[in-house]
């Protein structure tokens, strides 16, 4: 009797079934197919005829290369470089434009924070790269200015990890600040009424009121950048890296890139793809529940 | 007169030095492409306004035809692609916020379980391989065909759709698919209307897939072409296309005013949606909490 009806209802919402049908074949054949097809990590690739299973052979081959774990260190150091550099300056951010009073001066700020997040990695090396010009790059015009010796900063081992912070913050700090800005439009204006009666300046106010109304926001964007930790940027090393610096910024990714699409060594670069994504899952798993343990805050 | 606070001081010009951060690279490149070939040399690392006039850098460019086709490539990805993406994940989105049916749950498991685990772009690569894409506009217009993230955003958006207006419709006799697009659709017009901006944004500015599964130059988008020229500094590939000047407009050309150009070009339709964008856009992400 249950099966009947439960089979008449199916029946009945048919519609509702052809409407998902080209969603869910969609991510079928364009995310499962291939995220099973990661099994080649654990095979040898064949352009003709079936993969041969071979155990953990590229894992161990990973393990034995010294690029790999040059790759990883460079990964690490970049993440941790921009994590403790960039990820503070939104929050800043974010606290600065609540200051200003809404008006054409908060609303320019807003757009212009916002405009570099739209433009491609391709668009905003172009600028970077021109902008840092050893000869006229505007950078180098005020070294000039204050009598120190041009830098080319693209082509310097010493620089170019900041040229990737600076030019990340560049990008997405403005319109990171749009969800702390979200956060602290919700927190209820009578406190802060209450404050400023009891006499609170606006720095009090920053650091009793918005700061701890932030923490859960705060908390939750962390863990969720420490989920990309191991990505460190593709597109932008991708865009930024030259011969001379490719050593300090070669990433997972841009590995992946040169030894899998480059080269054609599938299965091995399939094998370093899915160490990050382990890697990449552990992280987001670890710190969601230390944080929920010790705050009581985590992303779900 | 009334004393400015020092604290509201400082706010202040450390926001002005932040916008002019931003700002000021941009329109170096934008005064270098505008100034005139013989005296942008004069143009200073800072400075925003062209020395001399000239459009010469964007005739050029212009009667290029690697880049004409360029733009027309990716008009055409942007375009068909935005509209599958919207087609895709409006009515995915509409089944799954507004109706109840057996398997609802399996369904957005399924999904989440797809927002976290990434596919590596090796074996995307093969996939597009095997499946005969490989240098098709078709593998850039499927890339990406539905995004996870904007589709639980949209199911937000529907979610506020009055049910009564929908038991309405259903007692009048219309059905699911008449709904969605007789009531739904208009109803979330403004939604819509980020999406689009999002998805258009996104296929404008693509460009890694198009150089791992293109190899054909005549099928490359804009940014491809653009990376080429400024990333990769192929001036030869530039040059090549523009035979049909005369040696002294060639020997007059500045690259780097160039570059700026096609950088420029590339930005332009950006800037035009951009007015748009903040309307719609920064709105739902203040509402929906977008994180990219």
């Amino acid at each position: 009797m249950k099966r009947m009806r439960t089979l008449s209802k199916i029946r009945e919402d048919w519609v509702l079934y052809c409407m998902l049908i080209p969603g869910i074949t969609y991510f079928v054949v364009f995310h499962v197919i291939p995220i099973i097809g990661m099994k080649l990590a654990f095979q040898d690739y064949r352009i003709i005829g079936d993969n041969v299973w071979v155990g953990l052979k590229h894992f161990k081959l990973l393990m034995d290369s010294s690029a790999f774990f040059d790759v990883l260190q460079n990964t690490i150091i970049i993440s941790s470089m921009k994590i403790i550099f960039i990820f503070p300056i939104p929050i800043i951010l974010s606290l600065l434009i609540n200051e200003v009073r809404s008006g054409p001066f908060r609303k320019y700020v807003q757009a212009v924070a916002y405009l570099p997040h739209f433009l491609s990695w391709v668009v905003i090396a172009g600028v970077w790269i021109s902008f840092l010009h050893p000869l006229d790059g505007g950078i180098n015009v005020i070294r000039d200015f204050f009598n120190l010796p041009s830098i080319d900063f693209m082509t310097s081992k010493e620089h170019i990890r900041w040229v990737l912070v600076f030019s990340e913050m560049w990008r997405s700090a403005g319109w990171d600040s749009i969800l702390y800005i979200a956060a602290i439009m919700k927190i209820s204006p009578s406190l802060y009424e209450a404050a400023r009666m009891d006499g609170a300046s606006t720095y009090q106010q920053m650091k009793y009121i918005t700061l701890p109304s932030l923490a859960s926001t705060v908390v939750t964007i962390f863990i969720l950048n420490l989920g990309f930790f191991m990505n460190a940027g593709f597109d932008q090393v991708f865009n930024l890296s030259n011969d001379s610096v490719n050593s300090v910024i070669d990433i997972l990714d841009t590995y992946v890139y040169r030894i899998g699409i480059l080269n054609g060594q599938y299965a091995y670069a399939t094998a370093a793809s899915l160490f990050k994504g382990l890697v990449g899952i552990v992280l987001i798993l670890g710190t969601h529940y230390i944080s929920k343990k010790y705050t009581g805050n985590g992303v779900w | 007169m009334r004393k400015i606070p020092w604290s509201k001081v400082i706010i202040y010009s450390l926001l002005l030095f932040l916008a002019l951060s931003v700002l000021i690279p941009l329109l170096n490149l934008l005064a270098m492409s505008l100034s005139d070939p013989k005296r942008v040399n004069e143009l200073s690392g800072l400075g925003i306004l062209p020395k001399g006039f000239s459009l010469i850098n964007y005739k050029i460019l212009l009667s290029h035809p690697l880049i004409l086709r360029s733009i027309g490539n990716s008009l055409l990805i942007t375009i068909v692609g935005t509209l599958l993406n919207l087609v895709l994940t409006t009515m995915t989105a509409y089944v799954l916020a507004k109706t109840q049916f057996i398997g609802k749950k399996v369904v957005i498991i399924f999904l989440i379980v797809i927002m976290v685990v990434d596919p590596s772009m090796i074996t995307e690569y093969l996939l597009i391989k095997d499946l005969g894409l490989l240098d098709t506009y078709t593998s850039l217009i499927l890339y990406r065909a539905i995004s996870v993230y904007y589709l639980f955003i949209l199911m937000r958006f529907f979610n506020e759709v009055p049910d009564g207006i929908i038991e309405a419709a259903r007692i009048d006799g219309a059905g699911h698919f008449k709904i969605f697009t007789k009531i739904m659709l208009p109803l979330s017009k403004p939604a819509i209307a980020t999406f689009t901006l999002f998805y258009g944004v996104y296929h404008w500015n693509e460009y890694f897939r198009a150089t791992i599964y293109l190899t054909d130059p005549n099928k490359w988008p804009l940014q491809v072409v653009l990376r080429q020229f400024v990333i990769r500094q192929d001036n030869t590939t530039l040059l090549s296309g523009l035979s049909s000047e005369s040696y002294d407009v060639l020997a007059s050309l500045d690259f780097p005013s160039l570059q700026a150009g096609t950088i420029i070009i590339s930005i332009i339709p950006l800037l035009f949606l951009y007015p748009l964008i903040l309307k719609h856009f920064a709105k739902g992400a203040l509402e929906g909490g977008v994180k990219d």
